[in-house]
């Protein structure tokens, strides 16, 4: 891609106060149109990482420039309204007494007309289809899924350009699943967010993601289009991540004529049908 | 005789409308590994809590029919009896511990049923190494990472040493590798020991090699309960119930459809690989 | 490196010799030692005493460098209470009078006492608090015979204020990365936003208790009373074991706070009338 990166990440090092070292030496740009998906094991950085692009936590070495702005010098305030996060549990997010205070609590912090946030808390309950019914209700007493929903809807209000989202998928089943990630590749082509999720899932990755960028031990292992990614499998060793079945499958395969780049059980049969009837 | 048994079981919570578990007929021999799969909201946690007493001792609502572990109806238990019978390990790792040290931890259960020093030094010598916790034993167990924490709750599960072990998605919180090490706990444990173990699991790849047996709970009933090639066999019923068989199980279910295959359902990747290869290599040769 | 309360030990420091239990009655004997010391001289030796056994004991001194923020703030605290605060006193020695204010030379003895028996008290705390780890804490009351249940109490008491000081972080972020921006904002702006921390901290600590009533009642325990104390072992206090020398230390404080008690009451000694303090400051204000 020629275009300028959204969020371009150069040099990127972290350091915890106790002196870990979490990110070490870390490039990556994002750009518009991004449909991401940040994979690794639990403490390969990938949050750390994802905290580092709203400016939550400031690099200790390196630089993150978004939309133009150094994340070190800008204000949590501007931040808020290019990048947004998701946190994983709601309950941590959740601070206001009714669902429509909760969303319209980020336009307040930034200071908007009245009307505009009016506005755009109508607009964010309407994209993550929020009953109207529920508007009044407190949040801690909606179910586990709306909550989430109020969550996501809260971060859509600021009108951030990405959206970080934090294991959206934990806990749910199969097809709830399904349901918050087409809801997601929704916003990204309707509304034209850029999107990034971290997961642990990887035949939701396999579905949805256009992007992988794959973490482990505080470096990025591999950056590319999911099927690439996935069909590198020294570099996903080294992240203790496994493609998906059907994935490892035609990778085991691929003397016979399977291509590794597999995702999905169609593509597979597709290829099935070719080798076979020859 | 059944060291499980459920008969016309009914349960429903004070604050819903509708039953949870709705008629539940189930017999579960001793020393069986059984797999509960379902989507959210289909009872499977309200199945596990009925087993370990936790249902109705600890919620109200309407129950219906028995429940009965080792011939004895649950509620008859009283808990640190029960919980000699029964031992259950959550979800969420954050929010089953109770003490300051993963040693502490382990240990607890096994003072609370009322075991002597001996008996714990012994207890601990095999269910340290098996679920490879010995290097933790000093640390606060939420200092450890996610699947750690479920190596010590099933620790300190095992070495209460229950008759039927119950997980209540031990790995829903978990990244593939922890998860994977979870699972090869219960598949050394399998091999090991002759508990009977119910695991209610979202994650089927690594389940099925595990387990002797399925069933399927949709809408708080029991759709299908068999042993896991011919449960899968069932693909359609399944998906119409929001299952989704792993992607190997998917390809060959379509293979047969399609008719390219005739042979029984690979029930692991390794399977998989091996039937897909002489399947490619009879074609070939034939043409 | 052993993780305390307050920060590292490391493991090989002289101070794990010694049973948790010891430390816990250091603490609490040698705490008592600056109430019969008036005399600052004689605390002011107390403080010297015991930063020589955090040095034996091998704690890193850089953690005190946090404290001397508190200590300065409380001897400004105890100076303008005492002298700004002090009242209209006739019978004393005025040295001064500052915007009407009346500063008497009695009232500043009495700040520098004061002070220099709250100062060994925090030495005591900081060096307490550094060598023991929150088991340790468990494991001494339990050995000086307190209940299991309040033990546990306090256990749980622990964990939760770990839990809630975790939350509170990732609360403060989640609103930050909702656009609020403390800096440059008023306090009552800053107070006000603060209140809306306790919603989801409380939410959270809500959805905890549920789980872990769970998780203790799978483990067994039945919570029966903080006095009937049901007979079980106590795996872990095994590991603990009392030496010689814990008696002889405990013994020792004991004859030491005995000593002091005597010294102070029957021979009158370590008063404030006529210590090298005194007598330098009555040199030094009163000419």
């Amino acid at each position: 891609m020629s275009e300028a990166p959204y969020i371009s990440v150069n040099d990127l090092v972290f350091r915890y106060p106790d002196g870990t070292l979490a990110l070490d030496k870390i490039n990556l740009k994002i750009y518009d149109g991004d449909l991401m998906a940040l994979i690794g094991q639990n403490g390969s950085g990938k949050t750390t990482l994802s905290k580092c692009l709203n400016g939550l936590l400031k690099p200790t070495e390196g630089s993150i420039i978004v939309d133009g702005l150094d994340t070190r010098h800008t204000s949590i305030t501007s931040m808020a309204k290019r990048v947004g996060y998701v946190f994983q549990n709601p309950d941590h997010q959740l601070f206001n007494s009714s669902v429509w205070s909760e969303v319209a609590y980020g336009p307040r912090n930034i200071q908007l007309p009245p009307e505009e946030i009016k506005e755009r808390v109508q607009e964010a309950l309407d994209v993550v289809r929020m009953p109207s019914r529920y508007y009044e209700e407190h949040p801690f007493f909606l179910p586990k899924g709306l909550r989430q929903r109020v969550a996501i809807a809260s971060i859509l209000a600021l009108r951030p350009k990405a959206i970080i989202v934090d294991e959206p998928t934990t806990g749910q089943d199969i097809k709830q699943s399904r349901e918050i990630m087409e809801f997601l590749v929704d916003l990204h082509e309707q509304q034209g967010h850029i999107i990034i999720i971290i997961t642990h899932d990887m035949p939701i990755v396999a579905r949805y993601a256009r992007r992988v960028v794959a973490m482990g031990q505080g470096h990025i292992l591999a950056d590319g289009p999911t099927a690439e990614v996935f069909a590198q499998p020294e570099a996903l060793a080294k992240t203790f991540v496994e493609p998906p079945q059907i994935t490892q499958l035609a990778q085991r395969c691929a003397d016979l004529g399977f291509s590794p780049r597999t995702l999905t059980v169609e593509e597979m049969m597709e290829q099935t049908r070719q080798i076979l009837n020859k | 005789m059944a060291i499980v048994r459920f008969e016309d079981y009914q349960w429903k919570y004070a604050n819903t409308k509708e039953f949870a578990l709705r008629g539940i007929n189930l017999e579960i021999e001793e020393g069986t590994f059984v797999g509960v799969i379902g989507p959210n909201g289909s009872g499977k946690t309200t199945f596990a809590y009925s087993i370990n007493g936790l249902i109705p001792s600890q919620y109200y609502g309407v129950r219906k029919g028995h429940v009965y572990v080792a011939g004895r109806e649950v509620k008859e238990y009283r808990a640190d009896e029960l919980a000699k019978q029964v031992g259950v390990v959550f979800s969420d790792p954050e929010a089953q511990f109770t003490a300051m040290t993963v040693e502490d931890e382990v240990v607890f259960g096994m003072e609370n049923i009322g075991l002597t020093v001996e008996e714990i030094r012994e207890r601990l010598e095999w269910v340290v190494p098996l679920t490879e916790i010995g290097h933790l034993m000093d640390k606060p167990p939420y200092e450890v990472s996610g699947g750690q924490k479920q190596r010590v709750a099933l620790a300190a599960v095992l070495g209460m040493m229950p008759r039927v072990i119950v997980m209540d998605e031990p790995t829903a919180m978990l990244d593939p590798i922890s998860r994977k090490r979870v699972f090869d706990v219960l598949g050394r444990m399998k091999h090991e020991q002759s508990n009977t173990v119910i695991a209610i699991e979202h994650n089927l790849e690594n389940l099925i090699p595990l387990a002797d047996r399925m069933v399927l709970l949709y809408n708080g009933e029991i759709i299908l309960d068999d042993e896991p090639r011919p449960f899968f066999e069932q693909m359609d019923l399944l998906l119409k119930h929001d299952v989704f068989p792993p992607g190997a199980i998917q390809y060959f279910f379509e293979l047969l459809r399609e008719g390219y295959y005739n042979g029984p359902l690979p029930l692991t990747l390794d399977d998989a690989t091996a039937r897909l290869r002489q399947l490619v290599e009879k074609v070939k040769e034939q043409s | 490196m052993n993780k305390t309360i307050l920060g590292y030990v490391p493991e090989e420091s002289p101070i794990y010799n010694t049973h948790p239990a010891t430390r816990i009655l250091f603490l609490l004997i040698v705490s008592l030692f600056p109430m019969f010391i008036s005399a600052p001289e004689w605390n002011l030796l107390l403080v010297v005493l015991i930063l020589i056994l955090m040095r034996y004991s091998r704690i890193d001194f850089s953690i005190l460098k946090l404290y001397v923020p508190v200590a300065v703030s409380m001897g400004s605290i105890i100076l303008l209470s005492y002298t700004v605060f002090a009242g209209n006193h006739p019978e004393f020695h005025e040295l001064a009078r500052v915007l009407g204010i009346r500063i008497y030379y009695e009232r500043i003895l009495d700040a520098i006492t004061v002070y220099f028996r709250i100062l060994p008290m925090i030495f005591i705390m900081i060096y307490f608090l550094s060598t023991s780890r929150e088991r340790d804490i468990i494991v001494a009351m339990r050995s000086l015979r307190i209940p299991y249940a309040v033990t546990y109490l306090v256990a749980m008491a622990l964990r939760a204020v770990g839990m809630v000081i975790e939350d509170f972080s990732i609360v403060r972020q989640a609103e930050q990365a909702r656009g609020f921006d403390p800096v440059g904002k008023s306090i009552f702006y800053k107070m006000r936003k603060f209140v809306m921390y306790i919603i989801p901290l409380f939410a959270l600590a809500l959805r905890r208790a549920d789980e872990f009533a769970n998780a203790l009642i799978a483990r067994g325990y039945s919570f029966t009373g903080l006095l009937s104390n049901p007979k079980r072992a106590d795996y872990v206090l095994t590991h603990y074991q009392a030496h010689y020398w814990d008696y002889l230390i405990s013994f020792v404080l004991i004859v030491m706070l005995v000593a002091l008690v005597v010294m102070r009451y029957g021979l009158g000694m370590l008063s404030l009338e006529g210590s090298l303090t005194e007598q330098l400051l009555r040199a030094w204000l009163l000419n």
